[in-house]
């Protein structure tokens, strides 16, 4: 509303007072009758204004009663209304009829009642009458009130400002004279009143009023609502408003540039924004990032911070532990369904090639690019199951081929130590170069460790395949080693590199320990100073700029601050790769293909193959390193969530662009454990050395949340030892005892070895089973023969017979469950002579007539061959294999 | 769209349909607004050309025998009936369907209904019984020039190999139902309909 109201309501709210305001209304009243003398008011008004009244005289009570009130009827706004309303009559004259006929009215009766209202009663007749609108009304004052509330509110926070916007709603009161009121005692009526509107939110729909106004009535509950909610204190405000305290104050504890841990050193500040020092080449992180919640020094060491008495360190441990805790979970329980899965699947080899040849594709591929990867994939699949049967009855010169395997495992060892020791001295170096003043250091030697483990990364596996060549294994098993020995390639750099930061964080722990001392020893000659210059033991602290004083290397940022660059490191090479080594190389082929002297696309560089191993693998060794490196650097998950998102959507571009399926059919069904196992090593490994710094490598003394702590894990003891009854204490201590963890262990040993044994039972016995199950259908299948076979009169009667398609299945084929019934005995029994018998029956017959109903491409010497023989997984030599075809006529 | 299905559906028919294959009236309709789509003809039936219209059959190597299979023996085209009774092979079996008692008919739908229909893309003589060259002539459509026929064929024999009990050097239905025991047919041949 304008201004002219602020003028006469604020301002004489505020300075004058209640009394004021009192006298205020009166005033305004009269007016308002003035204006509206001619007006009749309607019984429907009547009863409103009624209402009005008793609020008005309420007014004039005392706030506190006032307050009480209100929250039996919240009536007392609709004096609010009146002011409002003679307000609103002053600005458009003809808006407000109906309250200028309950003003008149409400001052008649104003001061007949006076008295009685002035105890805080409620006349009962009155209430009587308003019975019928009440309701109604009630819900309407209340908004009505809450309006004038926030409005109240936005004075109180601004000084001036508009009226709320539903100006146009005709009970929408602004009341300023209530302002000053409602300032100190008001956040119960203000609760209430958040109260009302939430209420009438929610039965809104259910008014009869026409919908503009539902509208805006309802638009302003919302706002009034959100508004006060936080203030005080309840819902979704409060939790916000909770949450911003908790991020400024609790979990940050001080914020930046209060203590030295979070204030970038003065010798560094000059080139901390320089963006080439804050990520130089992406790598260099110094700057502000290592003085952020980047970093493990960033972390105060607080015990309680806050109201909450949230703490810092023990969250910070439980927090690093526990994620290796989950993590090992998880990854153990995918194990464990994958293993599940894995397990009916008993009849693989079994039907093979069936099923290729009936299930192979996949029917809803609608797309002829997918339909082309679709043919190649069926192809691979079908030409893998050749070269596997051809593996099968492979038998060479055993010895060679020993020799040649193990060569092969020698030279990869020594690349495998190459590279390793490689990393070594790399670290090594840049540990010398660091001392040196960094101006002087080129390029390369800054980045020299990032630059030669990425390097390796991308030599030693093309490499690798190399080698296993020599050894000559089947395809699937190839890969595997392939697959391991990378892992072992980049699980050794990660550990080399471990090594070497190992004894960059002794070298730090020295300077450390030299610098406490110093800087215990300097405090203690300033209080000795101090005390005998001013001769007295009161010594006020020394005070020194958070950004000068003198601080420890703090090896557990150092520590992260590799992790931080190897993964950044690891990203771009994974994109320069994916651009140079898929983008480009697509690209010169595809158009270099016009005017070179052979095939590009089919012949030598073609396009690359998206490597699904190899991805994986990195994902994998990604995680290693994100196990490692969180709990030093604890942005590092959110860096490399950005990360993987980033490169997920690059690649698949890259894939979907310029690359071409790979040429082996690739399950990764069947290799899932094999990932996870590798996951699993992983996380063992990556575990070691930070569960060893945790438990044996003291904490900086100057930042992170163990600073002062002897070990990290001196937090859980801290706690147990003051936070937690003493019982539970004595029971730490008694857990604790190696008397009692050592039955523990040896108790799981045990447990697990019993496991196992039930489980590799638990296996024969399948094995047994299948075989056999195999047996028997052999059997079957031999005896079928023979049947079908020495029933040779009858199927020569039956081709006799017209229409021969539709005869039912000849009665050699039983159902397949006669089969399974007869199973056991017949194969219990027959076993011994069965054998040799079917093969001389079926030899004689296949010799005598050829099976009339046999196709006429294929003689009867492709058949299921001599049924004696045992047919394992690799059949006779010489039998529809790839290099025995049947003579075909 | 729907609507003008239904008014080109009688309701009799519906009803006939609804016997016979299983759907559900809803699902009727919107598949005769699928037929009628279909029909660029607009004569009530659809003809090969219509079908291989769908770039799915025009890809699927098979798509020629699973458009076959939409047509009664020596007929050229197929009425809405027909293609609902073809369509019905592929409706998921439900768990009600499940425990019914056996001595009635067996719907369309049924395990063997749907391996039946799978066997028939193969049989292509139609002696039921999957033959060496029947074989043959799948793998060529499934990887093409890339294998040579020298493997073509040893794929072929190997796969009777495995599959053949009776010695006859051909696969016959019993045997194709043995071979696919194991794979989840009821829901690999299954196409979720909308309701």
């Amino acid at each position: 509303m304008p201004p002219k109201r602020k003028n006469d309501a604020i301002i004489q709210a505020e300075d004058v007072g209640m009394e004021v305001d009192a006298t205020l209304d009166s005033g305004s009243e009269d007016e308002a009758r003035r204006r509206s003398k001619n007006r009749r008011a309607k019984a429907q008004r009547k009863t409103k204004q009624v209402s009005d009244d008793e609020d008005d005289e309420e007014d004039e009570d005392e706030a506190p009663r006032k307050r009480g009130r209100r929250k039996r009827t919240k009536p007392q706004d609709s004096d609010q209304d009146d002011e409002e309303d003679k307000r609103r009559v002053r600005q458009k004259g003809a808006k407000a009829p109906r309250r200028k006929a309950a003003n008149e009215e409400r001052d008649e009766e104003s001061e007949e009642d006076q008295g009685k209202r002035k105890k805080g009663g409620r006349a009962p007749s009155k209430q009587e009458k308003e019975d019928q609108n009440k309701e109604k009304k009630g819900n309407v004052k209340g908004k009505d009130e809450t309006n004038k509330g926030s409005e109240k509110d936005k004075k109180k926070k601004n000084g001036k400002q508009s009226s709320s916007p539903a100006s146009s709603s005709e009970d929408e009161s602004e009341d300023e004279s209530d302002e000053e009121s409602m300032s100190e005692g008001e956040i119960a009526a203000l609760k209430e009143q958040v109260e009302e509107k939430k209420k009438l939110i929610a039965t809104l729909r259910n008014k009869p009023w026409r919908m503009k106004r539902r509208l805006v009535l309802l638009k302003e509950a919302q706002e009034f609502v959100e508004k006060f909610e936080g203030a005080l204190g309840k819902g979704r405000g409060k939790k916000l408003y909770a949450f911003k305290v908790m991020m400024t104050k609790v979990l940050m504890g001080l914020p930046y540039g209060s203590i030295p841990r979070k204030t970038v050193p003065r010798s560094e500040q000059d080139t901390a924004m320089d963006f080439s020092v804050l990520f130089d080449f992406g790598v260099r992180i110094l700057g502000y990032c290592k003085y952020s919640i980047l970093f493990y020094g960033y972390y105060n060491n607080e015990r309680n911070i806050g109201v909450l008495k949230f703490r810092l360190p023990l969250s910070y441990l439980l927090t690093g532990v526990g994620i290796f805790g989950y993590s090992l979970m998880v990854v153990i329980r995918t194990m464990a369904r994958n293993a599940n899965e894995g397990g009916d699947g008993g009849d693989e080899g079994e039907f093979t090639f069936s099923w290729k040849m009936f299930t192979s594709w996949d029917y809803l591929i609608g797309n002829p690019e997918t339909a082309d990867n679709k043919y190649a994939s069926i192809t691979t699949s079908f030409k893998e199951s050749i070269v596997d049967e051809k593996e099968n009855q492979k038998d060479e010169n055993i010895h060679l081929q020993r020799f040649l395997r193990i060569l092969a495992n020698i030279m990869i060892l020594c690349c495998l130590g190459g590279s390793g020791y490689l990393i070594y001295f790399v670290v090594k170096r840049s540990q010398d170069f660091a001392k040196m003043d960094p101006a002087s250091l080129t390029w390369f030697q800054k980045n020299e460790v990032e630059f030669v483990m990425s390097l390796l990364g991308l030599v030693c596996p093309p490499l690798f395949e190399t080698i296993a060549e020599l050894e000559d294994y089947h395809p699937r098993i190839a890969l595997k080693w392939q697959l391991g020995r990378i892992f072992a390639l980049f699980l050794g750099n990660l550990y080399t590199f471990l090594f070497a930061l190992f004894d960059e964080v002794n070298d730090k722990l020295e300077t450390e320990q030299e610098l406490k001392n110093a800087t215990e020893w300097a405090i203690h000659e300033y209080n000795a100073n101090y005390s005998s210059y001013y001769n007295t033991t009161d010594v006020p602290p020394l005070v020194v700029n958070p950004a000068d004083a003198v601080r420890g290397p703090c090896w557990e940022t150092a520590v992260g601050i590799e992790f931080v660059k190897l993964i950044v490191s690891d990203m771009q090479v994974t994109f320069l790769t994916i651009l140079i080594g898929d983008f480009a190389r697509a690209i010169i082929v595809r158009f270099l293909n016009y005017c070179w002297c052979w095939d590009l696309e089919a012949g030598f560089p073609s396009y690359a193959e998206f490597d699904i191993s190899g991805n994986v693998l990195g994902l994998i060794f990604n995680q290693g390193m994100i196990w490692m490196g969180a709990f030093y650097a604890p942005g590092l998950v959110g860096l490399n969530v950005l990360r993987l998102l980033t490169s997920m959507y690059f690649q698949c571009w890259a894939v979907m662009a310029c690359n071409v399926p790979h040429e082996r059919v690739f399950k990764a069904s069947r290799s899932n454990n094999f990932y996870m196992g590798l996951l699993l090593l992983v996380l063992f490994l990556s575990l070691l050395p930070v569960v060893y710094t945790i438990m044996t490598l003291p904490p900086s003394f100057d930042c992170g949340p163990f600073s002062g702590q002897d070990r990290m894990y001196d937090v859980v003891m801290e706690t147990i030892t003051q936070d937690l009854p003493a019982f539970i204490g004595t029971i730490f201590t008694y857990a604790t005892n190696p008397g009692l963890i050592m039955p523990a262990v040896l108790l799981m040993v045990l447990a697990i070895y019993y496991l196992n044994t039930v489980s590799k039972g638990y296996q024969q016995a399948n094995l047994d089973l299948k075989k056999k199950m195999k047996m028997a259908r052999d059997e079957e299948k031999n005896r079928r023969n023979n049947k079908d076979s020495t029933n040779q009169v009858m199927k020569d009667l039956e081709d006799l017979l017209p229409n021969k398609s539709l005869i039912p299945p000849p009665t050699e084929e039983e159902p397949p469950h006669d089969i399974v019934i007869e199973k056991g005995g017949k194969y219990t029994k027959m076993k011994p002579g069965s054998a040799g018998k079917g093969v001389n029956l079926q030899k004689e017959v296949s010799l005598a007539a050829t099976n009339p109903r046999g196709p006429v491409a294929h003689p009867p010497r492709a058949r299921g061959g001599p049924p004696g023989h045992l047919r394992g997984p690799l059949p006779g030599p010489g039998r529809g294999r790839g290099r025995g075809a049947p003579p075909r006529t | 769209m729907g609507s003008r299905a239904s008014r080109l559906l009688r309701e009799e028919e519906i009803e006939e349909i609804k016997k016979e294959t299983g759907f559900s009236h809803s699902q009727i309709t919107r598949l005769y607004s699928r037929f009628t789509s279909l029909d660029k003809g607009e004569n009530g039936t659809l003809s090969r050309e219509d079908f291989q219209r769908i770039p799915e059959l025009a890809i699927n190597p098979l798509g020629d025998r699973i458009i076959n299979a939409f047509f009664p023996e020596g007929e050229d085209q197929v009425n809405f009936r027909g293609f609902m009774r073809t369509l019905a092979h592929f409706r998921p079996i439900e768990d009600n369907e499940k425990n019914k008692n056996p001595s009635a008919t067996e719907p369309l739908n049924s395990r063997t209904n749907k391996l039946l229909f799978a066997f028939r893309l193969y049989d292509l003589d139609r002696d039921d019984k999957i033959s060496r060259d029947e074989l043959l002539q799948v793998l060529r459509m499934m990887v093409g020039v890339n294998i040579s026929d020298e493997q073509l064929g040893s794929i072929a024999d190997r796969t009777i190999q495995e599959a053949d009990t009776n010695g006859d050097s051909c696969i016959s239905f019993n045997e194709f139902i043995k071979v696919l025991e194991k794979v989840d047919v009821e829901q690999k041949m299954s196409i979720r309909f909308l309701h």
